[in-house]
């Protein structure tokens, strides 16, 4: 059951998206030039060239209310990053700048919703004179208009802009260009200007924050056979969507590399016919392509998707517009009529190449993996990926099963074959006991107290590693020359014995330690492991999680691995005692052989504790979803992930869903290492019974 | 004699007994590793208590001024010189020989007076270390405890005492205190509680009445003046509380004390900020003793303080108690019924055993996928329809749409029915065929063999398994992160208002508190003692309720020898 909810919520984030034909209504007369729709909507606003802007009812196509400027429009934008903003230009080359607003009221219980539509600074134009192409930027009050006219490229910047106050005394910078350019562009935050002409030449240009200019890169983002269609900008406008008249759109976004940044060609989607416009969505790095054949494709950059296509009712368009949450398309016919499409497009962004593969994100210099689901910008690429965590979840199972394995299978062989049976009937249920200890104090005692110990103690850790089988080697041949009569008595004692050895071995270890440090590592082991191997010490790492995580596995894979071993049938022993063997052969040789399906099985479930611990590695790792097997660096895994993030997510967001996944990857693989386990284990039954 | 000796050697190279000794080395480190945990646990968690003597030290600082610290001797620690060197920057020459220096750990108290409230003193630094009598510790309620002299007595002000009577002078006074704060406490606890949610359960009255669309309109009209009625009462009961809480208040503030610090300063403390104060130099082990089990009982019995960082962990162990229970009256039912049809009557074959498969693999999958599950399915799904169809009145704001103790029972029983299942059907195959055979041989149907003579034969080991899930329970934490628990209560999901359980309330949880106390807490070093008190607390339980299972199970194997023969 667990398994069908999991997979319930997991299964939305894979389907396709789907468009749907909505409304279709007739607008009063003009060509629409600009389409936009409200937060909520429930409203669209129209521009069309000769001037007027129109309010209507996105569901029945009602006109709410008209504004009429009075004169001919050539272009409108919006500006950049503001919603709702737009800048329109006039034939004579006036500027103007109008925010639409949709206040909400509330009348007893029925909910109303306004529309207006006022001039952001004054009504007063701004005469910005010829111009080719223009783009408007505003950031904390810095209003900036860059405007492109021949062979000049013309900056005003308004400082301390306030909404209702005219716009005045703008600082203006011009340069000279080498060609003519068709249209321009902001960058992200207003850093970098576009410049391109309609063969595909893009120059980069950057702006300080003085508002000087610097031309810094220049290149064609398509060879001279290949024609371009449309340039677009991607959301946070790192990215330029390209789209030839080969049937591509190409991503490219600027690379830091050696020689200062570069345009590079990210992807390519195929489209199967050549796009004519780009519509870039408001909150993803998703967009909607329509094509000549008057097909509308959504895709999506990140994740690499063509999620569906779907034929519109018009071939000729005029103007379109997706709405800001991105479920709705607007397009406008040369005859005034709007066509509205319901897109369901819930989770565009994650594909199974996001989620396991390397993407190259936006502002890095390759293809990486990366986990980082969250960020403060609104333009933030997310990034999904799921290996990192994959990594480090069997990072800290590994080191967890490289501590736990040898102690808990060879403690457990001692157990069952060698020990006294007194001392068995206590040491058995105290292991297990410490299954039975909540994995949050291991946890709290790995992070608190273990890893500051482990940190400033690293050589007496590795000379414990050295020192303790060497003590043990010593303490068995002193006993091997013991008088027979004392030996045999101590026999089946021995892992008593050895517990003041083992804790003085560690003790000793200790205090010596800064003479250790000193003599072996110059006074500062993590320093020396940095300096002379490269590894990298965090205070919280894999060692640490080794160790706790170990403890909290050893009793598991113990108690299992111990019944295996000691419901070994005793007549196979006796068999092999009587024909000469030593015990230590019959142990290796019968013992083992007879009881391995069982040790194995243990080490699986063992495995599969280790892989979903939670708390453990949660308290005792930084959390960082680095990829290094270095013992000495912190990991993410998916049970601390989950832990850290689903709190906080939005419920059946992608991140919600990818959380679900991760989960449910984890009870498949627990599953799978159960599973097993349990038919090894259920073969072994059949097997005693047989013998 | 030396061929001997190598065919000594020989013989114990190839016996393998340096094998067998590396195993019972493995065995070797697994016990020292549990007892020096439990040990760890133990020791630090108990010494939290212990009224430590309060050292007067003085010292150098590395400005060569003099300088004098008071406080509590934590622990020592020593550094290699190169260490030394980084930590403090200090470049003089030491003698020939000396590669080590040791450094105390003091905690000196006085948060916001004189910080930092923790400090490394160097021993080569350390000119003398005396335990003045007069010296005593003031636990505060805000900003720790703070260590000084007591110098004199205030009541408004006014000096009342000083010398040797403020000692007798301030117990009294601080007695007063309590009493005042334990009227505040039931006033807010109780009064202004029940008063409280009357007011919301009016609110909520009000709302489903204008949500119905079904009322007529005198009786709406009728209801709501009596609504309104009832609201101007709770208020007018409001004012009261309110006013007696104010004197109540005013009074408490009434009495003050001044210390002398280590640096000389005076520092003035209400008693209303005042829990206790003693001084440990001159107390005999006795009087410490006696002090060491009120300390113990007031951090069971109190609320925290300070970010969880001080005072008791009273509400985390009432959630942990009340959702344990909540948990077993839960899983009980869920796992028995399950684990009677597997055994009693479902046709043994691989359907049954591919269940058992399932169980047995449900027992392995990571407790987070389950709490995962139990936010999506019962926080969002269960929760957010019953909302839709119980509690419209309340909308937007969650009723049970949202992590709360109900659905961490929930998630903790189906966490553990697979325990109860294995228990339970182990149990079960144990009862020999004679005793089934005779019940049925008597007349007894199939249903009345298993309520009168199966069932309470295998009682013992269902109990075992219901142990068993109670400590697994107990010590779980991940899913509850996601399915209920908070840092901090405001309330216990049990009161004095109708319907006494509030099963939606969110709660806190032992596990949880030592997570958060010890990762999340601004001030970590004066967090770890409560984090070691608190995880002792939950180890203690939870081993005593595994012996107990261990217990039962052994005295169910010698009821079945007898049964048998």
């Amino acid at each position: 059951m667990i398994f069908f909810y999991l997979l319930w919520v997991v299964a939305p984030i894979f389907a396709g998206a789907s468009v749907e034909d909505g409304q279709h209504y007739q607008l009063p007369g003009g060509v629409t030039k600009f389409l936009d729709v409200n937060e909520s909507n429930e409203i669209a606003l129209r521009f069309t060239a000769e001037g007027m802007a129109t309010f209507f009812d996105v569901g029945t196509g009602a006109v709410r209310d008209t504004v009429d400027f009075q004169r001919t429009l050539t272009r409108i934008k919006s500006v950049y990053p503001e919603s709702a903003t737009y800048a329109l230009l006039d034939d004579a080359g006036n500027l103007n700048i109008l925010r639409a607003s949709y206040p909400i009221s509330f009348e007893g219980d029925t909910r109303s919703i306004g529309a207006e539509l006022d001039y952001l600074f004054s009504d007063r134009w701004l005469e910005l004179g010829d111009v080719v192409d223009f783009d408007v930027h505003t950031v904390d009050g810095t209003l900036t208009i860059a405007v492109l006219d021949g062979l000049t490229l013309r900056m005003n910047r308004f400082s301390d802009t306030e909404p209702g106050f005219g716009l005045e005394f703008p600082r203006t910078r011009e340069i000279g260009l080498e060609q003519t350019y068709d249209r321009v562009l902001f960058g992200p935050r207003g850093r970098w200007l576009f410049l391109l002409d309609d063969t595909g030449v893009v120059e980069v240009l950057e702006v300080s924050r003085s508002g000087m200019i610097k031309p810094i890169h220049h290149r064609r983002v398509a060879s001279e056979t290949v024609n371009v269609i449309t340039i677009e900008p991607l959301l946070g406008r790192y990215s330029l969507l390209v789209a030839d008249d080969q049937q591509h759109i190409t991503q490219w976004f600027l690379v830091r590399g050696e020689f200062g940044v570069a345009l590079e060609p990210i992807r390519r989607f195929h489209l199967g016919a050549d796009v004519t416009r780009i519509l870039p969505e408001a909150r993803r790095k998703g967009f909607a392509a329509i094509d000549t054949s008057g097909s509308v494709h959504l895709l999506y950059t990140t994740s690499e998707r063509i999620l569906t296509v779907h034929p519109l009712r018009e071939a000729e368009i005029t103007a379109a517009v997706i709405s800001p949450r991105s479920d709705i398309l607007l397009t406008a016919a040369g005859d005034s009529s709007i066509n509205g499409y319901h897109l369901y497009n819930e989770h565009p962004d994650i594909s199974w190449s996001a989620l396991w593969s390397k993407v190259w994100y936006e502002g890095y210099q390759q293809p990486i993996y990366s986990w980082q689901s969250s960020s403060a910008d609104n333009d933030f690429e997310a990034k999904f990926s799921l290996t990192p965590l994959l990594f480090g979840t069997l990072k800290a199972a590994f080191y967890a099963m490289m501590f736990a394995v040898p102690i808990a299978i060879m403690g457990a062989l001692y157990t069952a074959y060698f020990m006294a049976p007194s001392m068995r009937r206590i040491v058995k249920p105290g292991i297990e006991i410490m299954a039975a200890l909540p994995t949050v104090i291991l946890g709290f005692l790995a992070g608190l107290w273990l890893a500051p110990l482990l940190e400033a103690n690293l050589s007496a850790v590795i000379a414990i590693l050295l020192v303790l089988p060497a003590g043990v080697v010593l303490l068995s041949f002193v006993c091997q020359r013991l008088p027979e009569r004392l030996s045999s008595s101590i026999d089946g004692w021995y892992g008593l014995l050895i517990v003041p050895v083992i804790v003085a071995t560690v003790a000793a270890a200790f205090s010596f330690n800064p003479t250790l440090e000193q003599v072996f590592f110059g006074g500062d082991a993590a320093a020396w492991f940095q300096n002379h191997l490269g590894l990298h010490y965090d205070q919280r790492n894999a060692l640490v999680v080794g160790l706790a995580m170990g403890l909290a596995v050893i009793p598991t894979i113990f108690s299992i691995a111990e019944d295996a071993i000691y419901g070994v049938p005793t007549h196979l022993i006796n068999g092999s005692l009587a024909l000469g063997a030593t015990r230590w052969q019959t142990l290796i040789r019968v013992v083992v052989l007879t009881a391995s399906p069982g040790i194995f099985s243990a080490v699986m479930i063992g495995l599969g504790r280790a892989v979903g611990e939670t708390m453990i590695v949660l308290m005792a790792t930084g959390n960082t979803p680095v990829m290094d097997w270095n013992i000495f660096q912190g990991m993410r895994t998916f049970a601390a992930n989950i832990a850290v993030e689903l709190p906080e997510s939005a419920v059946d967001s992608s991140h919600y869903r990818i959380l679900f996944l991760a989960a449910l990857v984890l009870f498949l693989i627990t599953f799978a290492f159960n599973t097993v386990a349990e038919l090894v284990r259920q073969r072994l039954r059949t097997r005693y019974g047989n013998l | 004699m030396l061929q001997a000796d190598k065919t000594t050697y020989q013989s114990w190279i190839s016996s393998g007994e340096i094998w067998i000794w590396m195993n019972a080395a493995a065995v070797g480190i697994s016990i020292a590793a549990v007892g020096g945990l439990l040990g760890l646990i133990a020791a630090r968690g108990l010494a939290h208590f212990w009224p430590a003597d309060i050292a007067a030290i003085t010292y150098t600082r590395e400005s060569g001024t003099e300088a004098f610290a008071l406080g509590e001797m934590i622990e020592s620690e020593r550094l290699a010189l190169i260490q030394y060197r980084d930590a403090t920057g200090d470049t003089t020459e030491f003698p020939e020989g000396i590669e080590e220096v040791d450094r105390w750990l003091i905690k000196t108290g006085n948060r916001r007076v004189d910080p930092p409230d923790f400090q490394w003193i160097y021993n080569h630094r350390i000119s003398s270390i005396s335990y003045p009598e007069a010296v005593a510790v003031f636990e505060r309620m805000e900003w720790g405890n703070a260590y000084g002299e007591l110098h004199s007595v205030l009541e408004n002000t006014e000096v009342v005492a000083s010398g040797s009577e403020v000692w007798p002078e301030l117990e009294s006074r601080l007695e007063r205190v309590e009493a005042i704060r334990d009227e505040i406490g039931d006033i807010e606890q109780g009064e202004f509680n029940a008063i409280n949610y009357d007011l919301e359960q009016i609110r909520l009255e009000r709302r489903k009445l204008e949500l119905d669309d079904a009322v007529a309109a005198a009786p709406r009209s009728e209801r709501e003046a009596d609504l309104t009625a009832e609201e101007v009462l709770l208020n007018r009961r409001y004012h009261t509380a309110e006013s007696t809480l104010r004197t109540l208040i005013e009074q408490r503030s009434r009495d003050a004390i001044e210390i002398e610090l280590s640096t000389g300063q005076i520092l003035n403390i209400n008693l209303a900020q005042l829990v206790r104060a003693w001084r440990p130099n001159q107390m005999s082990v006795v009087d410490k003793l006696v002090l060491y089990g009120s300390s113990v009982w007031l951090f069971l019995s109190e609320d925290p303080r300070e970010a969880n960082t001080e005072g008791g962990i009273f509400p985390a162990i009432f959630g942990t108690v009340m959702m344990v229970l909540l948990m077993s009256l839960l899983v009980t039912p869920l796992g028995v019924i399950a684990a009677v049809y597997l055994r009693e009557y479902a046709k043994q074959g691989p359907f049954v055993q591919l269940i058992r498969i399932a169980v047995n693999n449900l027992a392995g999958v990571p407790s987070i996928v389950y709490g995962v599950f139990g936010l999506g399915f019962f926080v969002y799904f269960v929760g957010g329809n019953l909302d839709q169809l119980f509690f419209q009145a309340s909308l937007p704001a969650p009723t049970f749409g949202t992590p709360g103790l109900l659905w961490a029972s929930l998630t903790l029983a189906l966490l553990t029915v697979p325990v109860v299942v294995v228990s339970t059907e182990e149990g079960l195959t144990r009862i020999p065929r004679a005793i089934r055979e005779g019940s049925l041989a008597l007349g007894a149907t199939k249903a009345e063999t298993l309520f009168k003579v199966v069932l309470p034969i295998a009682s013992p080991s269902i109990l075992t398994g219901v142990i068993l899930a109670v400590a697994r329970a107990a010590g779980e934490v991940a899913p509850l992160m996601l399915v209920g628990v908070v840092k901090l209560a405001p309330t216990l999901p049990m009161d004095g208002n109708f319907p006494y359980m509030h099963l939606e309330r969110k709660f806190m949880h032992l596990g949880f508190h030592i997570f958060d106390v010890g990762f999340q807490s601004p001030n970590v070093e004066a967090a770890r003692p409560i984090v070691y008190a608190t995880a002792l607390l939950l180890v203690l339980i939870i081993i005593a309720l595994n012996l107990s299972a261990i217990l039962l199970r052994t005295r169910l194997e010698n009821r079945y020898r007898g049964v048998e023969s």
